[in-house]
């Protein structure tokens, strides 16, 4: 019933909303191209989710122990992301904020509001070869789409909204770029300097570190390489570098890879022991980007996850939370839950937690000939224990400034595996966004 | 007549210095001939052999050089709204700022409608970028691909001079009109073969159909309301296309503010793909 009101919902924006456009007459008047010195804009978002619970499942019995939601749960989820930006003269003054409420079984939340300017920085560009950025700014490196092993000064994506924004770090960085004749077309430096103290950048990893990273960009032979480096102690020094090229009109190849010196990791047995493990991590990717006639679009990645857990290692750390749940129900005693929780924050719990991922996105802009129309399937695989996730969704930008999105995530694994033991067996959502 | 005699002495000339041949600008001397007896020679013969006079024969390459031309300044900047029209008469419209520097930098940005402002693309010859400001870095796209629904791709988005990316293989006088049959230079051209009509007197094209390798129309463009731009830029103010594999859609090209421009060629990099717009 609530998926079919889902579906009922999306039918009629988009039939709704054909016809509250279908008058407009197009002109080209020159005051739409006048440039103001300030711009204001933005999206706001409304995003009802319908989670079917796993009630077996070992990252439902960690959450939700002590309560009975039922099989389903509903999450209603709204946004507001706000930009503008100020230019005079070389300088340019840029914010964007983003706003998040949500209502679920819990009640009304909203995100912290020290995290709610994504970005806000202040640029100055003496000429188009050199830029100067002091402020919160993210910084994305890296060539892969849904998994990005080096991107080091910015938040880990979700591979499953890999296109959503980020909050960034403030940081000072300079941009200068050059370009050439003959096979190196282009070569630019980004020096990155990143604090961590309290109040600045303290989630970023130790406090009162002063960081420093870097990234040469060169455009040589027609293929997009990137170098890059951090050190300076509030995450062990790594170096990494990516490419990308376009072997055909229709093909892309790209890849990344990142060496991590001294990653650290915290690892639970199956009988609560923990241990933390150091080593160097080598993490990489592989992937293609492949446009057929039919324009269909398939996205593939290989990815390499050097600091991830072992299959074995995932296992037995369900199996711990399975036996403080037992626990939990016959005594009532819920500490090894909480132990459980404690390493599950950044280590078991952070996104692709495992060592070995694909990933797969097939697209179809707009079949049938319905324009703006794009249905999608991705699904994001766990190799080493052969669970995954599958994502249906259809999405249509027809009606001006209005994004609607329908989109569906089953999980399929057996116990002990990492989309098995996911708290939900599916997700279905809605995402309606108006842009301003 | 006699401008077609001084553009085949040109032409001589043009072999000539090509071929090596010694000459100055008064005369050739190529083993003792004088120029003007290799030229009664060569027309006597071309009469005599194909019973047409030589001097009638049209350079291809040049006149798509002079179409290039006349279209755009070989640096520009320029504004575009580009509106796409569904069977039912129901428009979406795209406003864009592009700028271009010699034959294959090419680099432009969305400014309207809200929920594509701020999206920059860039060419460099067959490369081609994407900047989405939420994804927050450039991707690679191809030149088939398109940043925007409709019938318009990439290349007709981000074109750079026709006689950079094609080859003229045939060309033809038709009435009022040129008609060229062009094929493209590499594989990675979005379309293998276009067939140009142009304005035999503005040298300026009237209708192209893009083509692929087999010859299966894939659209074609029209091009329609000369305009006066300003700075000696006189050409169609407005490009409408079909395509038989959008029965019944349209999309439309309206140009403005065309400008001649120089630009460092630091603008045409990845790095400087978010800040396009202060280019305005």
């Amino acid at each position: 019933m609530k998926i079919a009101f889902l579906f009922f919902l999306t039918w009629a924006i988009i039939f709704l909303g054909s016809f509250a456009f279908a008058e407009e007459e197009y002109k080209f008047d020159l005051s739409e191209i006048e440039k103001k010195p300030y711009h204001f804009g933005g999206y706001v978002e409304l995003r009802p989710v319908l989670f079917g619970l796993d009630r077996d499942a070992s990252l439902y019995k960690l959450k939700l122990f002590n309560r009975d939601e039922g099989k389903t749960i509903e999450e209603y989820n709204g946004k507001l992301q706000l930009e503008g930006s100020f230019e005079k003269g070389i300088a340019r003054l840029f914010v964007r904020t983003n706003f998040d409420l949500k209502y679920s079984y819990l009640g009304w939340e909203h995100n912290d509001p020290q995290r709610m300017i994504y970005e806000g920085y202040l640029s100055l560009k003496p000429s188009p070869s050199l830029t100067f950025k002091l402020g919160k700014q993210t910084l994305l490196w890296g060539k892969g789409y849904a998994f990005n092993p080096v991107a080091f000064v910015s938040r880990p994506k979700d591979p499953d909204d890999p296109e959503l924004a980020l909050e960034g770090y403030i940081t000072a960085s300079v941009d200068y770029i050059k370009s050439f004749q003959g096979p190196l077309k282009t070569a630019s430096i980004t020096p990155v300097i990143f604090p961590v103290y309290k109040d600045v950048n303290d989630d970023f990893g130790t406090v009162n570190r002063l960081n420093f990273a870097g990234k040469l960009y060169l455009l040589l032979y027609d293929t997009d390489i990137d170098l890059m480096a951090m050190t300076g102690g509030s995450r062990t020094s790594r170096v990494g570098m990516d490419f990308s090229k376009n072997i055909t009109t229709n093909l892309e190849v790209h890849g990344e890879f990142a060496f991590i010196n001294n990653q650290r990791k915290k690892v639970i047995d199956s009988q609560g022991n923990i241990s933390e493990a150091k080593f160097d991590a080598k993490s990489y990717l592989l992937g293609i980007r492949y446009l057929t006639a039919s324009d269909t679009t398939f996205i593939f990645e290989y990815y390499r996850n050097g600091t991830g857990f072992s299959h074995l290692e995932i296992k037995d750390y369900f199996t711990f939370i399975d036996k403080g749940y037992d626990l939990f129900l016959s005594k009532g005693n819920d500490s090894l839950l909480k132990k459980a929780a404690s390493v599950t924050e950044g280590n078991y719990g952070r996104i692709n937690p495992s060592k070995d991922y694909l990933y797969l996105r097939i697209s179809q802009k707009e079949p049938f000939n319905i324009l703006y129309f794009t249905p999608a399937i991705t699904t994001i695989m766990n190799l080493n224990d052969r669970s995954l996730s599958i994502s249906p969704e259809l999405l249509y930008t027809g009606i001006k400034n209005l994004e609607i999105r329908l989109k569906a995530i089953g999980l399929l694994g057996g116990r002990g595996t990492e989309f098995g033991e996911k708290q939900n067996d599916y997700r279905i959502e809605l995402r309606v966004r108006y842009y301003f | 007549m006699r401008g077609e005699i001084q553009h085949l002495i040109l032409r001589i000339r043009f072999l000539a210095a090509k071929s090596g041949g010694v000459y100055n600008t008064k005369k050739i001397h190529l083993r003792g001939l004088d120029m003007r007896n290799i030229l009664r020679i060569l027309l006597v013969l071309s009469v005599l052999i194909t019973g047409v006079p030589a001097y009638a024969a049209i350079d291809g390459t040049q006149l798509l050089k002079q179409i290039d031309r006349n279209l755009n300044p070989e640096s520009y900047e320029m504004y575009r709204k580009l509106i796409n029209v569904e069977p039912n008469g129901r428009k979406m419209e795209y406003t864009f700022f592009s700028v271009k520097k010699g034959l294959d930098k090419l680099a432009g940005v969305f400014l309207a409608p809200a929920s594509d402002k701020g999206r920059s693309t860039l060419r460099l010859g067959d490369n081609m970028w994407l900047y989405i400001p939420n994804v927050g870095k450039p991707i690679r796209i191809t030149s088939l691909q398109s940043v925007i629904g409709g019938v318009f791709n990439n290349a007709d988005i981000l074109s750079l001079d026709y006689a950079a990316e094609y080859n003229v293989e045939k060309v033809e006088e038709k009435g009022n009109e040129y008609f060229l049959q062009l094929k493209a230079k590499t594989k990675m051209v979005a379309y293998d073969r276009l067939n140009l009509w142009a304005d035999k007197n503005k040298k300026l094209p009237v209708k192209i159909e893009c083509l692929t390798e087999a010859g299966m129309l894939i659209k074609t463009l029209y091009f329609k309301e000369i305009k006066d731009f300003g700075g000696g830029i006189v050409r169609p103010s407005v490009i409408e296309t079909d395509s038989p594999l959008y029965k019944g859609y349209k999309s439309i090209m309206i140009f403005a503010k065309i400008k001649q421009r120089d630009f460092k060629d630091e603008v045409f990099t990845l790095t400087f793909m978010p800040n396009i717009e202060s280019l305005r």
